[in-house]
C-alpha cells in the first residue's frame, strides 16, 4: 500500500494548496493558461520529488517548486523567441535612498493595484507576491527564492519603493 | 539611529522580521524623526492597498481533476483487476479507508443475495449499488467535475437521449460535486454526484417506462443505503453510505426541486 499512501498523503497536503500555487503562478506568468500549466506541471515535479519532502512547511516547499517551473518556462520562451528579455531586469541601484515620501492613498482602485504589480520587474514582483500577497515571512521567501535573508530585506524595501512610485505616477496621470 | 539605518529596517520594522532591540530603536526613531514618519505611512498606505484579498487568485475547478488524473495511477495491491484511480479529493481519505476495509473483510461481492421481499426490484438495487461501489473503488467517479447545475447538465445532453434534471443542494448540505454516465440495467443512465460532509452520495436517474409516481422506498445492504423513487417521469435511486435520515432528506429535496 505504499504507493497509494505516498499518493494519498501527497494529495492531501498539496492539493489544499492549490489556490496559492495557483496565486503565485499566476502573477509570475501574467496569464490564467500559463498559470495552470505551470501548477499542473510544479504538482507533477512535487509528486516526483515527493519522497524528498521531508519538512514540515508544505507550502514553502511547493512554492518554490511554482516558482522554478514558472521561470524555467519563461527562460526557455525567451531563448526561443530570441527576443529582448520578456522582463526588464531590475535596475542595479546600490541604494535607492533618498525615498521621494510616496504619500499614497488607499483609494488605488484594485485593476490599477493589478497592473502596477504586474508592471514591475520579475524579481520585485515576485518578492512582492510572496511577501504581501502569499504572506511569507523573510525565512520562507529566502527559501523559495534560493537567495540570503539579507537580499529579501534589501529586494523587498526597493519593491516597495518602485511600486509605490509607479502607484504614484499612475494617481498623478489620472489613474488612481 | 540614523535616517539611512531608519530607511534601512523599516521594511523589515514593519514586517515584524527584526528582533525586540532593533524594533524598539526604529519605533524611537520615527516618534522623533519627522522627516521618516512619511516613509512609515506610505509603507502603510501600500500594506494596505496590497491587502486586498482580490489581489489572491482562485485556482479554476477543473485544474484540480487534471492534476489528479495526471497524477500517476499507484495500482492497489489488493484488487488486480481493477486499478485505482482518483477520486475527489474531500472523499478519498475516508473512502479510501472503508473500501479498503470493505475489500478485507469480503464485503464487496455483488452477487450475494438480499432479501429484500420484491424480486422485481432487487436486482436494480445490487446493480445500483455496485455501481456505486465501482465508481468510488475502481473505475472513476467523476466524468464531469464540477458543482455548477448549469456545466454538470449540458454535458449530459451531448450523450444520453434524455436531459436529467439536475440540482445543487449546497445550502442544504448536498453539494453537487458532478456526474458521470453510468450503466444500469443494460442501459444508459445519468449518474450525479454530491457530496453530504465526507461521504459521496451517487444519483442514478433515467426516464420511467410507466408514468407511475412512486414514494421513497429504502433499502439496505452491506453498510449502503439505496433509496429509490419516480417522479415526473424519472427514476431515481440514490446510493450512499450516509445514514437513512439524510438519504431521505436528499431525497425530498429533489422531489421538491429546490
Amino acid at each position: 500500500m505504499d504507493d497509494e499512501q505516498t499518493r494519498l498523503r501527497f494529495e492531501a497536503l498539496m492539493l489544499p494548496l492549490m489556490n496559492d500555487a495557483y496565486t503565485l503562478a499566476r502573477w509570475l506568468m501574467k496569464n490564467q493558461e500559463d498559470a495552470e500549466d505551470m501548477v499542473q506541471e510544479s504538482y507533477m515535479r512535487a509528486f516526483r520529488f515527493f519522497p524528498s519532502f521531508q519538512g514540515t512547511n508544505g507550502r514553502g516547499w511547493l512554492l518554490q517548486i511554482v516558482r522554478n517551473t514558472c521561470y524555467t518556462a519563461l527562460e526557455s520562451r525567451k531563448l526561443k523567441q530570441k527576443e529582448a528579455p520578456l522582463e526588464e531586469e531590475p535596475e542595479e541601484l546600490e541604494d535607492p535612498a533618498p525615498l521621494p515620501f510616496v504619500s499614497l492613498d488607499k483609494k488605488a482602485t484594485i485593476k490599477t493595484v493589478r497592473e502596477a504589480i504586474e508592471a514591475l520587474p520579475a524579481d520585485f514582483r515576485e518578492v512582492i507576491v510572496l511577501r504581501e500577497v502569499e504572506g511569507l515571512s523573510y525565512k520562507e521567501i529566502a527559501e523559495v527564492s534560493g537567495v540570503a535573508i539579507g537580499t529579501v530585506m534589501s529586494r523587498l524595501a526597493r519593491a516597495r519603493h518602485h511600486l509605490s512610485l509607479s502607484l504614484l505616477e499612475r494617481k498623478e496621470s489620472g489613474q488612481l | 539611529m540614523t535616517c539611512q539605518e531608519c530607511h534601512d529596517f523599516i521594511d523589515a520594522y514593519i514586517d515584524n522580521e527584526l528582533d525586540v532591540a532593533a524594533s524598539i530603536l526604529v519605533k524611537q526613531h520615527l516618534r522623533d524623526c519627522a522627516q521618516c514618519r512619511p516613509l512609515l505611512e506610505s509603507r502603510k498606505a501600500l500594506r494596505s492597498l496590497l491587502s486586498n484579498p482580490q489581489l489572491h487568485f482562485e485556482a479554476p475547478e477543473s485544474l484540480r481533476g487534471r492534476i489528479q488524473s495526471a497524477l500517476p495511477v499507484a495500482p492497489l495491491p489488493a484488487i488486480r483487476r481493477e486499478k485505482m484511480r482518483s477520486i475527489n479529493p474531500w472523499l478519498f481519505v475516508p473512502l479510501g479507508l472503508a473500501a479498503a476495509f470493505a475489500i478485507l473483510l469480503g464485503l464487496v461481492s455483488i452477487n450475494q443475495n438480499v432479501m429484500l421481499g420484491r424480486s422485481d426490484i432487487s436486482p436494480l438495487v445490487e446493480e445500483v449499488i455496485s455501481s456505486h461501489v465501482r465508481s468510488l473503488l475502481a473505475t472513476h467517479l467523476l466524468d464531469v467535475p464540477s458543482s455548477d447545475q448549469h456545466t454538470v447538465k449540458p454535458w449530459f445532453e451531448g450523450k444520453l437521449r434524455f436531459s436529467p434534471t439536475v440540482h445543487d443542494f449546497t445550502d442544504h448540505g448536498f453539494r453537487l460535486i458532478g456526474g458521470r454516465l453510468d450503466y444500469v440495467k443494460d442501459r444508459e443512465v445519468a449518474a450525479l454526484v454530491y457530496q453530504r460532509n465526507k461521504h459521496a452520495i451517487n444519483l442514478f436517474t433515467w426516464p420511467s417506462e410507466s408514468a407511475r409516481e412512486a414514494a421513497p422506498q429504502s433499502f439496505v445492504k452491506d453498510g449502503n443505503n439505496v433509496l429509490h423513487w419516480a417522479h415526473a417521469g424519472f427514476e431515481y435511486w440514490a446510493v450512499s453510505d450516509v445514514n437513512q435520515e439524510d438519504l431521505r432528506a436528499f431525497a425530498d429535496l429533489e422531489i421538491k426541486g429546490i
